[in-house]
């Protein structure tokens, strides 16, 4: 996948996760959970839809690499190079 | 591999959610209920062509669509359930009677606060204070026990004010007798008074329909009619049960809402069951009332916390019932709802389990009678009395929702002790629902929710 498509899956996750998503103020480089007011089980269904999706298993201690749109897309692109 | 990676057993609310979370996320998950319908203590059944809602008087948690931090929402979306198209009828407005006075509230909390700055003038500082301090505690960090009365005191010092707002918090969701856990009290002060009652439209039964098809449409799977005789173990783990009639189903994991006396006694499981059985339950009259007689009660409001006594003393009555305090609930006195005709007007006391236990059929039936009768006839002081044309009028005791829920000793609200964690000795098997802790339909629900995402989708 490429960076523009990744993103696009991240935002289409949340929006299927949180049907009050709204993200015509988004900024890609500040966290997504105060942006967007999720919680941490939000969160962690972000992590489950990936893994759900992709196969990917992402530790927990990683989770933090997830804080921005701008970071998950850094964090994914190598992971999802073949995906 | 196993017949199934989750087997949960109970297809009540905590259950249903449960089931959804594990389902959602690809787990093969089987729900096995003992009866015919799902529900447990929040389920329904016929009369007359009437459908009867067992334990439903209100949920609890209103939000708004929107306010995504409020326990209602999270939870839809957790289940992904959307909440746009969940519609809600909020509460006309309550009222908290006792003989010296009358307290209303509604889901706009200036009501009530309006109500204790007429009534205690000088208290306003002070309940200011303890709506402060019920913002600022974090119910779900793990804390020791605290009594509710000694802060309540502390902070309040006005007996009359702390025995009314405990009224409705301890009869919608105290297990313990006299006292609350200070946590539970701020659960339940939020759920009640900041947040307010609601009703979603249509009944329990097309809320529970949502559910179930809402787990089906993940592939989990449903077996009505299957009580569960033993949970098995093996070496130091759980690795599945054996119905009724001999059939063993294998898993992964299992999740038991049957509460702790019931889990102990399907797996073995040697601890003091008489601590974690509570004492708290209740009967309950329904009375099926023609339209036009409505005009005979005070119906201006959708539930009355009523208390004939002075004081207010959350206990197992000595007698099989106490009709001094209860609550009287008129199920069709939402925001926006058309008048149903017969009407309903539901009355709640605290009942004694072990007296109702120790009667015989005629003795059972004829105890049912009269004290449904005293129960209206208290309801009475309140509201007026009964028309003489009530259309029908049933009843369930303890031993009723003893029956037809799994808790033991017709407990409502469970074993006083609950297991937060939601962990047991065998490092698979959980429990959720009541006796972990989350009361009333959205407490349940999450407690399913978050048992599952604790132990369950983590590995």
């Amino acid at each position: 996948m490429t960076r523009d498509e990744i993103k696009d899956m991240i935002l289409e996750i949340i929006e299927d996760i949180d049907e009050e998503a709204e993200f015509d103020q988004l900024d890609p480089d500040a966290p997504l959970r105060d942006q967007l007011d999720l919680d941490s089980m939000d969160f962690l269904d972000i992590v489950m839809e990936l893994r759900k999706r992709y196969k990917l298993q992402i530790p927990e201690e990683e989770y933090p690499q997830l804080a921005t749109l701008t970071s998950c897309v850094n964090y994914l692109e190598p992971r999802l190079k073949d995906a | 591999m196993a017949d199934y990676q989750l087997i949960i057993i109970g297809c009540g609310l905590s259950g249903l959610a449960a089931g959804i979370r594990a389902a959602r996320f690809g787990r093969r998950t089987l729900i096995l209920e003992q009866h015919t319908v799902a529900g447990g203590l929040n389920s329904y059944y016929h009369r007359r062509g009437v459908l009867l809602e067992t334990g439903l008087h209100a949920m609890t948690n209103f939000a708004a669509i929107g306010d995504k931090r409020a326990p209602l929402n999270r939870l839809f979306r957790q289940l992904k359930l959307s909440r746009r198209a969940f519609v809600t009828h909020e509460q006309i407005g309550s009222e908290i009677v006792f003989p010296q006075l009358r307290l209303a509230f509604s889901n706009d909390f200036s009501l009530l606060e309006a109500g204790i700055a007429a009534a205690f003038p000088g208290c306003m500082d002070r309940f200011a204070r303890l709506v402060r301090a019920v913002d600022a505690y974090d119910p779900f960090a793990p804390a020791p026990w605290r009594s509710t009365r000694e802060f309540l005191s502390s902070i309040l010092a006005e007996p009359l004010l702390e025995d009314m707002l405990l009224l409705p918090l301890m009869v919608y969701g105290n297990a313990e007798e006299h006292d609350m856990d200070l946590g539970q009290f701020v659960i339940m002060f939020r759920a009640v008074f900041q947040d307010g009652f609601f009703r979603p439209q249509g009944t329990i039964r097309d809320f529970l329909d949502m559910l179930v098809a809402q787990f089906r449409r993940f592939d989990g799977e449903i077996r009505f009619q299957s009580p569960v005789a033993s949970i098995i173990r093996r070496h130091d783990r759980v690795a599945g049960v054996v119905l009724a009639d001999g059939e063993e189903i294998s898993s992964d994991a299992v999740l038991s809402t049957v509460g702790i006396p019931g889990t102990a006694r399907l797996a073995g499981w040697d601890l003091d069951v008489a601590a974690h059985t509570g004492r708290m339950s209740f009967m309950e009259t329904i009375a099926l009332v023609p339209a036009r007689s409505m005009a005979e009660l005070r119906h201006d409001r959708t539930i009355f916390f009523y208390n004939l006594e002075p004081t207010f003393s959350y206990q197992r009555p000595d007698d099989l019932l106490d009709v001094s305090w209860g609550v009287i609930c008129f199920p069709g006195n939402f925001q926006g709802l058309e008048a149903a005709d017969p009407a309903q007007v539901r009355v709640t006391n605290a009942a004694n389990y072990e007296l109702w236990q120790r009667l015989e059929d005629d003795d059972y039936r004829r105890a049912k009678e009269r004290w449904s009768a005293k129960s209206l006839a208290a309801a009475g002081k309140i509201i007026g009395n009964s028309p003489a044309d009530i259309v029908y009028q049933d009843s369930f005791t303890p031993l009723t929702i003893e029956r037809f829920t799994a808790k033991a000793e017709g407990a409502v609200y469970g074993s006083p002790r609950k297991i937060r964690d939601g962990r047991t000795p065998w490092p698979n098997l959980f429990i959720a629902g009541t006796d972990q802790g989350y009361l009333g339909i959205v407490g349940a629900m999450l407690s399913g929710v978050t048992i599952v995402n604790q132990h369950l989708l983590g590995s």
